[in-house]
């Protein structure tokens, strides 16, 4: 069976692919299972990298969750959206606290939990005309796993204005906002955007990056799990309520 | 290779504590650390407004690293960390005004100094940024004080991609106040800032920076520790020291941080 989410090695670098690009990579429970088996490699011992890189394959950087299997179409359906966000909560509480530096290579549309995967990686290279965005509001749902680390991103007034305006933005709006590190002018200038990124932080000492990294953690909450998990249930409580399957329902018509 | 003046205008006095090593782009010693803090406390004693800028073409240009070279078991490291944690918190915390003139250059611990103003005045294409992980040592000790300054994810960014920023993006981001076109006008909106300052009734602004340092968390007791310690719990490690000891000077300008 193809693997959800790929993991290769280059060295020192990592790169953890999420493999399901004719779905432009949506979140669903096998692949989000998927991406925490990379994690577990990534996590074992013998496997260290200094960098990690986080992509899509196809056009999209990830889509978002996998509409799909948020539509609840009996009672008590709601156990599987909670499966979803509480794996997706755990996964990016994973990737942030992971010993190696993490680059999101934004390739294409980073949508809603898709774009808080994006904000977890300590840098995000986009190129100017990827979407980006949380329009979760507009579907009737709540981006109560990503708002933490989008808060952190770039900081609490922006993150308040765009969760609960809802929308999107392109690679460039997202740059000026700080929610894109480094911006790539055109999609055929990301490879070598996102490869000067990794050859920088390549020539870091690991110690050094790695003690950097566990500081900048600690001061700024990453490392509080819980309000992920808090998020995870609040984001599937607003998920199963008629207000939002009416709306997921008819936006699948 | 520090040195003082004071300027007065209008009855009101503005302590100009210089850099003043310009033939190492003012490279930093833990002796200059130790006396910036003691001007800065008498700057405050004497009622002035503090500026603190550089000599010669460039703000400053990091630790200088000859002297880490020169003591291989991570000693004077150690000590430049620890003075340059506590000159950004005695500025930080300073109930006096504190602006500093960053032009030309201010990298790696001269960045950091940034972090202790209140208000940084820098030219467009100043370089900054500290890109020190390179050399095996961690930023840690300044992500406290840029992190009051700029997003958290800013901080981090800057913090582990070692590349340096221009002062026009250090202004977009927030570590710079105010970006001149040129280097040489950097100085006298500093101290035209620094009077400014100087003229906002004592109490008031006294009271408000230390509210804002409260509620950023600042005031807590040695708040900067935690980042401090991170980096000094590099110094000595065969990483620094093996990468400290390949880094050829004579390919840094007067052998400061690259």
């Amino acid at each position: 069976m193809n693997e959800l989410a790929t993991l290769r090695y280059d060295g020192a670098v990592a790169y953890l692919t999420l493999n399901r690009p004719d779905q432009r990579n949506a979140l669903s429970t096998d692949m989000l299972a998927a991406a925490h088996r990379c994690m577990d490699t990534l996590e074992e011992e013998s496997s260290h990298p200094t960098v990690v890189v986080i992509s899509g394959e196809g056009t999209s950087f990830c889509a978002g969750m996998d509409l799909k299997q948020v539509i609840i179409e009996d009672a008590g359906g709601i156990e599987t959206p909670r499966a979803l966000l509480t794996s997706l909560a755990k996964l990016t509480h994973r990737i942030r606290l992971m010993p190696a530096v993490t680059v999101a290579r934004v390739n294409g549309a980073a949508i809603g939990g898709g774009c808080g995967l994006a904000c977890v990686c300590d840098l995000a290279v986009a190129h100017a005309d990827c979407i980006m965005g949380f329009p979760e509001v507009d579907l009737a749902l709540c981006p109560a796993v990503v708002a933490p680390w989008l808060f952190r991103k770039i900081g609490a007034g922006r993150a308040r204005r765009i969760l609960l305006s809802g929308g999107v933005m392109n690679g460039s709006e997202a740059h000026e906002l700080g929610m894109v590190d480094v911006l790539a002018g055109s999609a055929e200038e990301l490879d070598s955007a996102a490869n000067a990124v990794v050859r920088s932080l390549s020539s870091g000492g690991p110690m050094a990056l790695r003690a950097t990294k566990q500081l900048v953690n600690s001061l700024d909450g990453s490392l509080d799990l819980d309000v992920l998990l808090r998020g995870a249930e609040l984001s599937a409580k607003v998920l199963s309520s008629d207000e939002a399957q009416a709306r997921l329902k008819a936006r699948r018509k | 290779m520090i040195t003082a003046e004071r300027k007065e205008r209008d009855g009101l006095g503005v302590r100009v504590v210089w850099l003043d090593r310009p033939e190492k782009r003012n490279a930093l010693t833990p002796a200059m650390l130790r006396e910036i803090v003691s001007e800065a406390e008498s700057a405050e004693q004497d009622g002035e407004a503090l500026l603190l800028a550089g000599r010669g073409r460039a703000f400053c240009a990091g630790f200088d690293l000859a002297m880490c070279q020169a003591a291989r078991d991570g000693s004077i490291m150690r000590l430049l960390l620890s003075g340059l944690s506590d000159a950004c918190r005695t500025l930080r915390m300073l109930d006096r005004p504190v602006v500093v003139a960053a032009h030309g250059a201010a990298i790696a611990g001269g960045c950091a100094l940034l972090g202790g103003g209140d208000f940084v005045v820098a030219d467009r294409d100043a370089v900054l940024g500290y890109p020190v992980v390179k050399l095996g040592v961690s930023p840690a000790v300044s992500v406290p004080f840029l992190r009051q300054s700029v997003t958290d994810g800013h901080a981090r960014a800057r913090a582990l991609l070692p590349k340096t920023f221009t002062g026009e993006a250090g202004h977009r981001h927030g570590l710079v106040h105010a970006c001149v076109d040129r280097p040489d006008e950097v100085f006298q909106l500093a101290l035209d800032t620094a009077f400014r300052l100087a003229a906002v009734p004592r109490h008031a602004f006294s009271t408000t920076k230390q509210w804002l340092n409260s509620i950023e968390g600042v005031a807590r007791n040695r708040f900067d520790k935690a980042g401090l310690d991170a980096s000094l719990s590099l110094t000595g490690t065969p990483e620094e020291a093996e990468r400290l000891a390949a880094l050829k000077l004579g390919d840094q300008p007067n052998g400061a941080t690259p």
